[in-house]
């Protein structure tokens, strides 16, 4: 468990965004906030510090004590953000990240430590690294949780073995076991400051005296028991990776990666007999920048030359360019979703044809988003704009199947003999103006759209009931009873109109019922 | 004999995703079919334009009529002012132009220069057998229609073009429609279909019926083939 504890961040932060607009001054930064109805410092900068300027201090003091100090009204966002940033950055040791506090991160660098040669290695890199990124840092790794945490936080920087969580924390003052501040000073108040000054303690009446979680934190610091790591980003099944001794930037090698790390992936798929469902692809510039590209199929998905194809299109529908930099320095392809992929047969059937489609769904979606590639479903409804919606293509399989209910729609429409139904339907009921003999007869002229149709020849009326179970319709047709009309014009146009409400329901005083159209007949 | 020789060549021209039928997707109605030449040629591209805003509906359905005839998925790619204006494809509507809704994967595009390239993208699949792309008003890129001929004619799919107002524009496609809906009594679905432009025969004008029994195109018996408008006109025939 390695724990990165960045010290200055917030300082840091804003040294690093004046860096960029070359603004290099020599004074004590220190950045402030409201606590209680005072402000006061809450970060200094290494300068400040050797000013003897330290968090706690009203910046009235401060400010007196040294009228140079630049204060800036802190901004936890931006500091969150900023932490997120190295975090994401830091996704290139383990995909285990978790943030901890407003300013530490805790990496479980588990069985990814020998990628670097050891523990030491890693630390090495690391810090050089945050070094170049004008970082302030303490690093420590330990066994547990919570001696990686006490020993970066209260300085035992380094590598400890595991097991040897006693002998580092038994120097250290109680708050590194990550205890409330009431806790430590009543502990404090009896005389107990050290770790050391408790481990070998009687367990009951320290819990009786200070509550459970003092043994329990101190526990879990020793490794007795354990303490569940929460990841930010949950932790794909399936995972390929490369470093570049020299940084790439063109698509095509990007592409190139992208095809090899496939292939790779391939065979852990195969072996578990899975096959990916949503790929993504992110790529580690050598500042420190990240980005994610993600990419899903319409199927389970093993072919390195299939999932290259989905990214080509990513790559030509990213709206910003890749914009590499100065280049990609590692790159990782991760299968974020797995399922399980049957063995495909290859020849005889149409089988193949079904692959194909899937394929041109698949690229289609990449390129133009998943939403816009859609499949039509029948649904169990009796009012018209629900009875048929529409899908991902990529959710609904391969129209080869039953699951989109047009079989049992067949079976309904034969049943009760479906009056039939218009071609092309409205996203919602256009109103128009009609004159219709009351109360049941159909229009006899209306206007739509600036238009007067004259009708010659109508047809109904349907009734279909509204959902009065439900509230509220969602729409200006409400949840009233409809009744609705075929009606052709007098140039042969074909309309689907209908009434919302009928007179019978009216009370006095009410509004006539309105009228839409809500499709039109080939 | 030339004919022979024709049929001959064609048979050798066929393409290879042209297995499952002959090279040409009759109608069903000698009339028509003679003047195409054997009916709707597979592996080009035709234009269907609705004869006016409130038509677009009957080319629909002439379209998806003719489509229905063919048997493999088809892919309908839209732009969103489409399915906004003249509201999108329904699916128990389709079925009572006698296309079964599964076969249709609809793809919304947001530009003109999508859709081309969805429409590309379709044909060159091999499993697809019917592309049909929905625009609004406004020139078309005649290099890209081009190529979407060449894409058609290398696949042997059929590729619809349709539009929602006639237009005058230079094109390469097989054939060029203007339909307008025709007065019906409220019986079966009636179409005045005009055939503005063919690179294999005449130009003619018929009534259409479909009949949704028996799943095709009839000629309407009181509309016999009248002569081809002396005139290209397109822009004066709004119904």
């Amino acid at each position: 468990m390695l724990s990165l504890w960045l010290r200055r961040l917030s300082t840091d932060r804003i040294a690093r965004s004046r860096k960029a607009s070359r603004e290099a001054s020599q004074a004590p930064l220190a950045v402030y906030g409201k606590r209680g109805n005072a402000d006061v410092l809450v970060a200094v900068d290494d300068v400040a510090a050797r000013y003897s300027l330290a968090a706690g201090l009203a910046l009235t003091q401060a400010r007196a004590m040294h009228p140079s100090l630049e204060a800036v009204p802190e901004n936890t966002e931006a500091d969150a953000q900023f932490l997120e940033s190295i975090a994401d950055w830091c996704l290139r040791y383990t995909p285990l990240i978790a943030c901890d506090a407003t300013d530490d991160l805790l990496l479980d660098i588990t069985g990814c430590a020998h990628l670097y040669g050891g523990e030491a290695a890693l630390i090495a890199d690391l810090a050089a690294r945050l070094e170049r990124a004008g970082l302030a840092f303490s690093i420590a790794v330990a066994g547990s949780i919570g001696a990686a945490y006490a020993a970066a936080r209260y300085g035992a920087p380094g590598s400890h073995a595991n097991g040897n969580e006693r002998k580092v924390l038994t120097p250290l003052p109680l708050a590194s076991l990550r205890l409330a501040s009431e806790t430590v000073a009543s502990l404090a108040r009896v005389g107990l400051n050290r770790v050391g000054d408790i481990i070998d303690l009687p367990r009951a009446p320290l819990t009786a005296r200070f509550g459970g979680t003092v043994v329990r934190q101190l526990d879990r610091a020793l490794a007795l028991e354990d303490e569940p790591l929460t990841p930010r980003l949950p932790v794909a099944p399936y995972i390929a990776e490369q470093r570049f001794a020299e940084p790439i930037a063109r698509e095509e090698d990007v592409l190139a990666v992208t095809e090899r790390l496939a292939s790779r992936l391939k065979l852990a798929l195969e072996r578990r007999g899975d096959g990916a469902r949503r790929i993504e692809l992110t790529l580690f510039r050598t500042d420190g920048a990240i980005r994610r590209i993600a990419a899903g199929t319409s199927r389970s998905l093993r072919d390195a030359a299939e999932i290259r194809a989905l990214f080509v299109e990513r790559l030509a529908a990213l709206a910003d360019a890749l914009d590499p930099g100065f280049g990609f320095d590692m790159a990782r392809l991760s299968v974020l979703i797995a399922e399980p992929c049957a063995p495909e047969q290859i020849g005889i059937g149409g089988g193949e044809h079904v692959a194909e489609m899937n394929r041109l769904v698949d690229r289609l979606s990449a390129r133009l988003g998943s939403q816009r590639v859609r499949r039509l479903v029948a649904q169990d409804s009796h009012l018209p704009e629900i009875a048929a919606a529409t899908m991902p293509a990529q959710r609904t399989g391969d129209g080869d199947g039953d699951g989109d209910g047009w079989a049992a729609f067949r079976q309904y429409r034969d049943a009760v003999e479906l009056s039939s139904r218009p071609l092309r339907l409205f996203a919602r009921p256009e109103p128009i103006e009609a004159v219709a003999e009351v109360p049941d007869g159909p229009p006899l002229r209306f206007r739509w759209r600036r238009a007067l149709h004259e009708v010659i020849f109508a047809d109904g009326p349907e009734r279909i009931e509204g959902a009065w179970w439900s509230e509220h319709g969602g729409q200006a047709s409400g949840n009233l009873a409809r009744d609705y009309f075929r009606i052709e014009d007098r140039s042969g146009l074909r309309f689907w109109l209908f009434r919302a409400g009928l007179y019978r329901d009216l009370s006095p005083g009410d509004a006539a019922p309105a009228w839409f159209v809500h499709g039109m007949f080939a | 004999m030339i004919e022979e020789l024709r049929q001959h060549l064609r048979r050798l021209e066929r393409p290879a995703g042209l297995e499952d039928g002959p090279a040409a997707l009759p109608l069903g109605m000698p009339a028509v079919d003679a003047v195409l030449g054997g009916g709707l040629m597979r592996g080009a591209l035709h234009e269907i334009a609705a004869a006016g805003e409130a038509h677009v509906a009957a080319a629909t359905g002439f379209a998806t009529g003719v489509a229905s005839l063919a048997t493999r998925p088809l892919l309908w790619v839209a732009e969103d002012m489409c399915s906004l204006e003249s509201g999108a494809p329904y699916g128990p509507g389709l079925a009572g132009v006698g296309l079964a809704p599964k076969r249709l994967v609809t793809v919304a595009v947001a530009q003109r220069r999508d859709l081309l390239w969805a429409m590309e993208e379709a044909l060159r699949c091999r499993a697809v057998g019917v592309v049909i792309g929905e625009m609004r008003h406004g020139a078309l890129d005649t290099v890209a229609v081009r190529r979407l001929s060449l894409v058609a004619a290398e696949s042997g799919a059929l590729a619809f073009l349709l539009r929602a107002a006639p237009e005058d524009d230079a094109s390469t496609a097989a054939t060029r429609w203007i339909v307008a809906t025709a007065v019906s009594n409220n019986e079966r679905p009636r179409f005045l279909a005009q055939l503005v432009r063919n690179r294999r025969g005449p130009r003619g004008q018929w009534i259409l019926e479909w009949s949704e029994s028996d799943g095709h195109f009839t000629c309407a018996a009181h509309a016999q083939p009248v002569a081809a408008p002396p005139v290209h006109r397109p822009h004066r025939q709004v119904a």
